[in-house]
């Protein structure tokens, strides 16, 4: 009998907390876990200024926000200022945490898989990290997000992550999902690349300099009556940059991208395709009752869009065995 | 192995991880663990073992299932199905 485990490593180190801790926060190693009386308690917003913001099919309107923090969002996310009228899916109301962190922080000169623990129960599901702690309620589509400072890097890390889980859980509804991939569309059509931190998503996008960029790091897969479509979010790029383009273009295929001597493309089975797609969907896998739908949508996607294994090496030449087609 | 020793792992009943979530395509299961957050893929002979353990049957009956349904030996069928239980035992997907 040949029984094989094939192991896939998991794009992120979550550390999941399933039992929820009494008090208002409990404290181990530094770490300070929000309970469900921390969520309840009553906290100060930021300001009272508010923005749409619309990643894909997903909407969001952030209340709570000073004028500066409104400006300054404003301008980053400019492409993705939302104008449409229609209700808005999820409003996170963003406040001050009134305090230092939640998780610690690592040690300076020290580095550790950024983490990020969550908690459902029946006020909804709770997500938290180092700077930022958030609950949503999954009835009403209402969140808060208490964030440790009210502007500058932690800030903008919190209030990113946070929507980063909320994009990729939401997106689920429509039969899509997010991928930790670079997309990047060349004659109208989305390439996806994944694969692990280091694997090349950024060397990709690197090397196609006359091509639109979604994103070097993570990608919504939207399903439309057209087929599945590429579009990228406001976040998760190196350097901050912001993709050009709101716009969402057809999938013509998913790279499993693999540093290599030479460049070769070839196809990757369908049942081995899931398992590896699915080792990059990002927050949806740490979360249990949203992994039997991610993986659905994963493999209702991969009937209609091929995935293939990409050997490449740090040149442009991996454009020709894609167009090639071997 | 000793012959009880043997006997004991042969009546246990192993099941999944209550936490996993899996799916089986094409033959193959595709299985998540979110507390660690790990995919793992199985083959279809791996996927036949996993489907069996809901903690009702023993590896004696899982066992008699391979050789039932699979062109393998029962000594050889009995020597994988434990080590492939430990391997799975070890990634936290059996209980």
């Amino acid at each position: 009998m040949q029984t094989r485990t094939d192991s896939l490593s998991g794009t992120a180190a979550v550390e999941a907390v399933l039992s929820p801790p009494a008090g208002l926060l409990t404290e181990a190693r530094g770490d300070h876990r929000p309970t469900p009386l921390w969520f309840d308690a009553a906290r100060v917003p930021f300001g009272d200024r508010s923005l749409d913001l619309k990643f894909g099919p997903v909407r969001f309107r952030i209340d709570g926000l000073a004028p500066n923090q409104a400006a300054d969002l404003a301008g980053r996310f400019r492409p993705f200022l939302d104008a449409g009228t229609g209700a808005q899916r999820v409003t996170v109301r963003l406040e001050l945490a009134e305090i230092d962190h939640f998780l610690r922080e690592p040690a300076a000169g020290t580095v550790e898989n950024y983490r990020l623990e969550h908690r459902r129960d029946e006020k909804g599901l709770a997500i938290w990290s180092y700077e930022f702690a958030g609950r949503l309620d999954l009835a009403t589509g209402r969140a808060r997000l208490a964030l440790v400072e009210g502007e500058g890097a932690r800030f903008d890390r919190g209030l990113e992550n946070f929507l980063r889980v909320l994009t990729a859980s939401y997106i689920l509804d429509g039969g899509g999902f997010l991928l930790h991939g670079a997309g990047v569309v060349r004659d109208g059509e989305a390439h996806i690349f994944f694969g692990p931190s280091g694997s090349g998503k950024t060397t990709v996008t690197d090397l196609s300099p006359h091509d639109v960029v979604l994103s070097d790091d993570l990608t919504l897969i939207v399903r439309t009556d057209r087929g599945y479509e590429a579009a990228g979010i406001p976040f998760g790029m190196a350097h901050h940059r912001v993709p050009g383009t709101t716009g969402s273009f057809p999938v013509a295929g998913f790279y499993k991208l693999v540093q290599a001597p030479q460049v070769r493309r070839e196809p990757v089975p369908y049942s081995l395709a899931v398992a590896e797609v699915a080792a990059c969907l990002p927050f949806v896998m740490q979360e249990g009752a949203q992994v039997v739908i991610a993986l659905d949508n994963l493999a209702r996607a991969l009937t209609q869009i091929p995935v293939y294994r990409l050997e490449f090496r740090k040149d442009p030449s991996f454009w020709g065995a894609i167009t090639r087609g071997h | 192995m000793q012959p009880d020793q043997e006997m004991m792992d042969l009546m246990a009943k192993p099941a999944r991880n209550p936490n996993s979530a899996f799916r089986v395509y094409e033959e193959k299961a595709v299985i998540v663990l979110p507390e660690r957050s790990e995919t793992h893929l199985l083959n279809p002979i791996g996927s036949h073992i996993w489907d069996r353990m809901d903690g009702n049957r023993s590896l004696r009956e899982i066992c008699d299932s391979i050789v039932a349904e699979f062109d393998v030996p029962a000594d050889r069928a009995l020597a994988d199905l434990l080590e492939f239980v430990a391997t799975l035992k070890k990634k936290g997907l059996v209980i």
